[in-house]
């Protein structure tokens, strides 16, 4: 088949899917939330609320379009576009099995790392743009919390690297099959180092304990404070398609992606990437906001070091045992 | 804010797609279909702006908790105007928080949808006739459903949302359900230096503002203290003849009677700063009453002409303080010195005291409304107020 079309085909594919779960990972995640605070959640729209994101996305959809009267019209509509295309994009060189992959990229990790240093850019235009102190104040606190966290998940990232000896993601996979998971052998790099970019990713998606661009109770609605409608619903998916894409990274970086016995490979990654995926709704339904200086101080004090460390150690571990 | 939006021939609205919808040949069969998936949609997916003032929003929070949970029918709670289709006003809704529910309520996209919670925002209930509380939110919002209650129980707020899903399919029919807003009572209230947003709100204006702000803060025009304060002092001088000696070289006598010794209006601020020197740092309150002329029964009370008494309360501050209080009585037409270039906790307090009771505030730095409407005459907590004054415009 022509390599273009094949390209498209999986792009088309992967999207669909993705866009489909995202929708379904917020039915899942209201009712996770509920039944950790003993509650139902929802219940009456279609069996046990399964249409409910069709409920709210069709209520969405015939909301009146706002633009206030000193908003920047450019940057406020451009960037719930953006967002979500970020989000997406950062899914192309994720490898779900050894064949379905959107673009097998030499440089997969240095790439994924690129376009999560993006995503914040439209969080910022949308603050900016919404002309609304609780936005800009939310779209300041993104931008810094996106620098610091970006050193300890380039990292945490680059142990695997150094490791598989390859920045692409297929192979670093491969690597692990081989030669077992990066979680389990060498464990005492590999499991910090997991911790370590499962703490940065959080923190990247804007994820509770990591939310405070967004902190409802101080800052209204964050950046989308002014967002209405469909625009609104893109930058909240684009917050679901970012963790769940980062979830299938962490997987495929720390945990062998495809690789695990009796089942076939799509299997192991999809179960893997929902494991990590409902490990993060764990997280942000435990435990509270951090405070913004106390995120910084987490980041360059002790996540920065432990980082630079790891990769330290890495470098040793690969020489030594060469 | 966009005037996009489109209403139907029932003057409710209409999204400008669905029209395009209902023009487009070979869709239009479709379109009644459509429409009742559309209806659906917007019924089981109500989110609620929580306009909560008092007790009833406890119950609000008790409806989204795990009892009732109306998650269950996908209501969540939004702290945003602008991602909200219902505002549940829940609880007594003053003449000063009015304008500002309304702006919120404008700030919400249509389609929305109000839903008055508990008697206070139906009707002001028992502070229906008070100077301060508007008599039902439906004088200045378009209410949906009403939830009667003091408050109502979470049960019957998730009644409420019910009957409104069953008044949202009934609107998509094409029944008028919408109740009118009397058009004569959106803009009553205005502050009396437009806001921001305001046409009327000017570049000098802004500039004065910032220019008062600048000058609330600096020491410039404060005056000079008689008795500058020196560190703290030892225990041993805050003793109980303290106050009084103090009185005594102010020349003023100890009052025979129960109550706070009686100083005269001119030795009000020397009195505070000698007291603050002494340690008393901590100013408590001031506390006003209004009196009226008193005609006095024979042989229990004397006549009493119409003033005003003004009580000072202060005290030190740390383990076994003192506290120290007179009172200063005013004439009508006769001002007391503002404390606030003494005490910086005096500004507001010596602005509520104003505000409510109409005591006026000599060299006060910032005497402006603070608890009434910024365009509000009156000073309720006066004796002579009649309850039945035409007190609110809202009435």
């Amino acid at each position: 088949m022509n390599a273009f079309l094949e390209a498209l085909l999986i792009a088309t594919v992967i999207i669909t899917v993705l866009m489909t779960v995202t929708a379904w990972a917020l039915w899942f995640e209201r009712k996770f939330a509920a039944r950790m605070q003993s509650r139902l959640g929802p219940t009456m729209v279609g069996k046990s609320g399964l249409l409910q994101p069709v409920a709210d996305l069709l209520k969405l959809l015939q909301k009146e379009d706002i633009l206030t009267t000193h908003a920047d019209g450019l940057l406020f509509n451009l960037a719930p576009v953006l967002a979500a295309g970020a989000a997406i994009g950062a899914a192309a060189v994720v490898p779900f099995a050894p064949n379905i992959v959107g673009a097998n990229l030499d440089l997969g990790v240095l790439f994924l790392l690129a376009i999560g240093a993006v995503t914040v850019l439209p969080v910022f235009a949308a603050g900016w743009g919404s002309n609304n102190k609780f936005a800009l104040l939310g779209g300041m606190r993104a931008i810094a919390q996106s620098i610091s966290y970006e050193v300890p998940l380039l990292l945490a990232a680059l142990v695997p690297v150094i490791l598989a000896g390859s920045m692409n993601l297929g192979e670093i996979v491969e690597y692990q099959s081989k030669h077992g998971w990066f979680f389990a052998w060498p464990f005492f790099l590999g499991i910090p180092a997991f911790v370590l970019f499962l703490l940065a990713m959080l923190a990247e998606a804007n994820r509770i304990p990591f939310d405070i661009p967004e902190a409802e109770s101080e800052l209204v609605a964050g950046v989308t404070t002014e967002y209405t409608g469909m625009k609104f619903a893109l930058f909240y998916m684009a917050e679901y398609v970012h963790t769940l894409v980062a979830s299938a990274v962490a997987a495929a970086l720390f945990l062998g992606g495809w690789d695990g016995p009796f089942a076939p490979g799509l299997h192991w990654m999809v179960a893997k990437t929902l494991a990590l995926f409902v490990g993060v709704y764990w997280v942000r339904w435990t435990l509270l906001r951090f405070r913004s200086d106390q995120l910084m101080r987490i980041a360059w004090y002790f996540l920065v070091p432990t980082g630079v460390a790891l990769v330290a150690g890495t470098a040793v571990w690969v020489v030594w045992r060469s | 804010m966009s005037e996009k939006h489109t209403l139907d021939d029932t003057g409710n609205y209409e999204h400008p797609l669905y029209k395009t919808l209902l023009n487009t040949p070979g869709l239009s069969v479709g379109v009644a279909s459509l429409d009742d998936l559309l209806a659906w949609g917007l019924t089981n997916s109500l989110w609620v702006f929580p306009m909560a003032t008092s007790c009833c929003g406890i119950e609000l929070m008790a409806t989204a908790a795990s009892r009732v949970d109306i998650d269950r029918m996908g209501t969540i709670v939004r702290g945003t105007p602008r991602q909200a289709d219902v505002m549940v006003v829940a609880g007594t809704i003053t003449v000063k928080m009015a304008p500002r529910v309304k702006l919120l309520w404008d700030q919400m996209p249509e389609p929305k949808w109000c839903i008055a919670m508990g008697s206070c925002a139906i009707s002001g209930d028992f502070y229906r006739n008070l100077y301060s509380v508007v008599p039902g939110i439906d004088t200045f919002l378009p209410v949906d459903v009403y939830v009667p209650g003091c408050p109502p129980n979470p049960e019957a707020l998730m009644h409420g949302l019910l009957r409104l899903q069953e008044k949202i399919q009934r609107q998509r029919k094409g029944e008028k359900v919408v109740p009118d807003v009397n058009p004569d009572l959106i803009h009553v209230t205005k502050p009396s230096v437009p806001r921001l947003c305001d046409a009327a709100r000017t570049k000098e204006m802004d500039a004065a503002q910032l220019l008062s702000a600048t000058n609330a803060t600096t020491d410039e025009t404060s005056e000079p203290l008689a008795v500058e304060f020196t560190g703290a002092l030892p225990k041993q001088e805050l003793l109980a003849a303290d106050f009084e000696g103090v009185l005594k070289e102010l020349g003023v006598e100890a009052s025979a009677t129960d109550g706070p010794p009686l100083v005269p209006a001119a030795r009000h601020v020397e009195l505070a700063q000698r007291l603050k020197a002494l340690g008393y740092r901590q100013y408590v309150s001031v506390i006003a009453t209004h009196w009226v002329a008193k005609t006095g029964r024979k042989g229990k009370d004397e006549a009493e002409p119409e003033h005003f008494e003004v009580v000072t309360l202060l005290r030190t501050v740390g383990a076994k303080s003192r506290v120290a209080s007179w009172s200063v009585r005013l004439a009508p037409g006769e001002s007391i010195p503002s404390l606030a270039k003494v005490f910086a906790g005096a500004d507001w307090q010596e602005r509520e005291q104003w505000d409510l009771v109409g005591v006026p505030f000599a060299n006060h730095p910032d005497l402006r409304r603070l608890m009434m409407p910024e365009n509000y005459t009156l000073h309720p907590l006066r004796r002579d107020l009649a309850a039945d004054l035409p007190l609110a415009p809202w009435r």
